[in-house]
């Protein structure tokens, strides 16, 4: 399988009065065709600017590049001009937005707001757009389609909505879709009919995804790889399954186990992890989870662990795996 | 055991000018001392508006809320604010419940200074101190404004000014649904600690299952007003009754790949219907599987299916 998209060495920062908030340090990652990728983290770990890094729809300034590559079919995007950029973005590559109420245009009937780009692209007549745009609404399933289409956002449901943001992003026949937080704003049950959408919609037409979410529920259901992101950088990658068994990173091992789960014991105490994240203003020189981790040695705090390989698809950045680390004298606190 | 407090046919309407938004609609269900009452639904069920509803935030539409014997909707506002020192509540977003131009001090005394409990002011910071301590926090955060803390521990403000009255019955209404996962688990620990260390009584309104689940003794599950279901949450979990409790269970994602592939799951059909002027019929009718003629004319009612276990299903046992 080829690489779809490949992120090398990315880092992102924001210019603000304080200083230099560095969001996104140094991360590489790759999704390969008809993936699902998951980025999951805590809120401020860089997940959604690495997101809209990719899109480029950062503002800048504030925001800036620091740093690196990001290829997407064998093109590099930090090297396209704004107008090449409008191109690909909402044509080969779409975003779906964490809350349908805001990210939809309340004042222009849906079934235009569908099709607005492929006529800005494409220049398809008035007939050809409308009948499209049926073809969409049906694709997600959005009963009476013909009524729908000439409604406003407002008269849809949160779910209905989020079905017709995925409609919007898949008109073009994308190659990937990056999902921020797509179904954070619903109820469970309304989560379950959209997720399920999305993954039909995935062994449809192929494409890849990238999925951004807190909800490690999510994750396992329907991601293939895992991207697991503290304070700016990449702290363990692997497949799924990888992430959930073989847990390598103590952060990774923290955040599965504070989250309860309907088949755990109730008895058993819910692990927290203590303290909050670094503030990315001045980034730690070690490793950004020293603060809050039980099994930090006197090397993290000052040195960044380097990636260490577990299997070919399996990576983390952690000091105990470092075969020296079990000589180490633990730090007491 | 003696309920703590009672709710008996808890009604809560809004008048929104095309006719009655049946928020809540004829509730019924006792709390008891100790215990952790877990309340779930989807958004717009109206479990928060019943907690509000209890603890007389609103006027109640019609029904009943027995406390200490006494129906605590008759009282008047006066003899309200004596009793409405055992009851709290924790809001659910620790950015919009503190006053931003309030210290961390004036917040957590503002329940003295309203019942003027104290009239020394040493005794007055001391017991402030003792607050801030209790739910983790330092003197040195007394002086200091909201907007310098993070999430946690704004919600940990929050939780030491419900404290300050010593109450009986706190309504926490989604205290950890605007904080990261991480920070979940600090909030919650710290609210069955207290519980255990205060004897503390809780309406745990949530939409999180797995949470309510994790911190409740028992569990209603409400649907467009009215409540479907009501166990022990062990036996809620394990024995669902109503199909909207098996769905709603069935909706969670569990954080674990392997149980994930081999699931099946009951993915409900449509969304939930509007509550302004719902018909004369079981609420959840219209997404049921199991719907049969009854279900279309009649409101089922909410009886004791097994013991301790009720339901609002005709239904109930046979499917």
């Amino acid at each position: 399988m080829e690489n779809l998209l490949e992120v090398k060495n990315l880092a992102v920062s924001f210019k603000t009065f304080f200083g230099e908030v560095e969001a996104v340090r140094n991360i590489s990652f790759s999704v390969k065709d008809s993936q699902t990728v998951a980025i999951v983290g805590e809120s401020g770990c860089g997940k959604s600017v690495t997101a809209n890094s990719i899109m480029q729809l950062l503002p800048m300034p504030p925001a800036f590049f620091k740093g690196g590559e990001i290829w997407f079919e064998g093109e590099n995007l930090l090297k396209k001009t704004d107008k090449e950029m409008q191109k690909i973005r909402g044509n080969k590559m779409s975003m779906i937005f964490q809350d349908p109420m805001t990210s939809l245009n309340p004042t222009i009937r849906v079934g235009k707001q569908i099709v607005e780009g492929l006529i800005h692209h494409h220049g398809i007549s008035k007939q050809e757009a409308e009948e499209k745009a049926l073809e969409m609404l049906r694709l997600v399933s959005v009963p009476q389609p013909e009524k729908r289409i000439k409604q406003y956002p407002h008269e849809f449901s949160g779910g209905m909505r989020q079905r017709v943001m995925i409609a919007l992003a898949m008109v073009s026949d994308p190659k990937l879709i990056i999902a921020d937080e797509p179904t954070t704003a619903l109820d469970v049950t309304v989560q379950a009919q959209i997720l399920e959408l999305m993954r039909e919609i995935q062994k449809e037409r192929g494409m890849s995804i990238i999925l951004i979410t807190h909800d490690l529920g999510i994750v396992a259901e329907m991601s293939d790889k895992v991207v697991v992101m503290y304070a700016g950088q990449i702290i363990e990658e692997g497949n799924t399954k990888e992430i959930f068994e073989n847990t390598k990173h103590p952060y990774t091992a923290k955040l599965l186990k504070s989250v309860p789960r309907l088949d755990m014991d109730k008895n058993e105490p819910l692990h927290s992890i203590e303290g909050t994240p670094p503030d990315l203003y001045i980034p730690p020189l070690g490793c950004p989870f020293y603060d809050r981790c039980d099994k930090a040695m006197k090397i993290c705090k000052d040195n960044m662990p380097d990636e260490e390989n577990h299997s070919p698809t399996h990576k983390s950045r952690c000091w105990l795996n470092h075969p020296l680390a079990k000589d180490q004298e633990r730090r007491s606190s | 055991m003696e309920p703590l407090i009672s709710v008996r046919n808890l009604k809560k309407y809004f008048d929104v000018g095309e006719g009655m938004l049946k928020a809540v609609d004829g509730i019924s269900f006792d709390i008891y001392p100790g215990e952790t009452f877990g309340l779930v639904g989807e958004s717009g069920c109206g479990k928060s508006t019943a907690g509000r509803t209890i603890i007389r935030l609103y006027d109640p539409t019609d029904g009943e809320l027995i406390f200490n014997g006494k129906n605590i909707y008759d009282l008047s506002r006066k003899e309200m604010q004596e009793v409405r020192k055992n009851f709290q509540m924790i809001f659910q977003d620790p950015y919009a419940s503190l006053n931003p131009r309030m210290t961390v001090e004036e917040i957590v005394g503002e329940p003295f200074d309203i019942h003027d409990i104290y009239k020394d002011k040493k005794e007055k910071k001391k017991r402030i101190m003792e607050l801030l301590q209790l739910v983790g926090l330092s003197d040195e955060h007394a002086m200091r404004f909201p907007h310098e803390f993070s999430g946690g521990q704004r919600q940990r403000i929050g939780i030491a000014r419900s404290l300050a009255l010593n109450p009986k019955f706190i309504v926490c209404d989604e205290p950890i649904s605007a904080l990261d996962v991480s920070i979940q688990a600090q909030v919650v620990n710290l609210l069955k600690e207290l519980q255990e260390k205060l004897g503390l009584t809780y309406l745990f309104i949530a939409h999180d299952l797995s949470m309510v689940r994790y911190i409740s003794d028992r569990v209603g599950v409400m649907y467009l007003g009215q409540m479907m279901e009501l166990a022990d949450s062990e036996e809620l979990y394990e024995n669902p009754i109503h199909p909207y409790t098996r769905a709603l269970l069935s909706a969670i994602p569990i954080p674990d790949p392997e149980i994930q592939k081999d699931r099946k799951r009951i993915v409900l059909q449509g969304d939930v219907p509007s509550p302004i002027n719902p018909k004369e019929a079981c609420r959840f009718v219209d997404r049921c599987p199991y719907a049969i003629e009854i279900c279309h004319k009649q409101v089922p009612e909410f009886r004791e299916v097994k013991p301790k276990h009720f339901a609002a299903c005709h239904r109930a046992l046979e499917i």
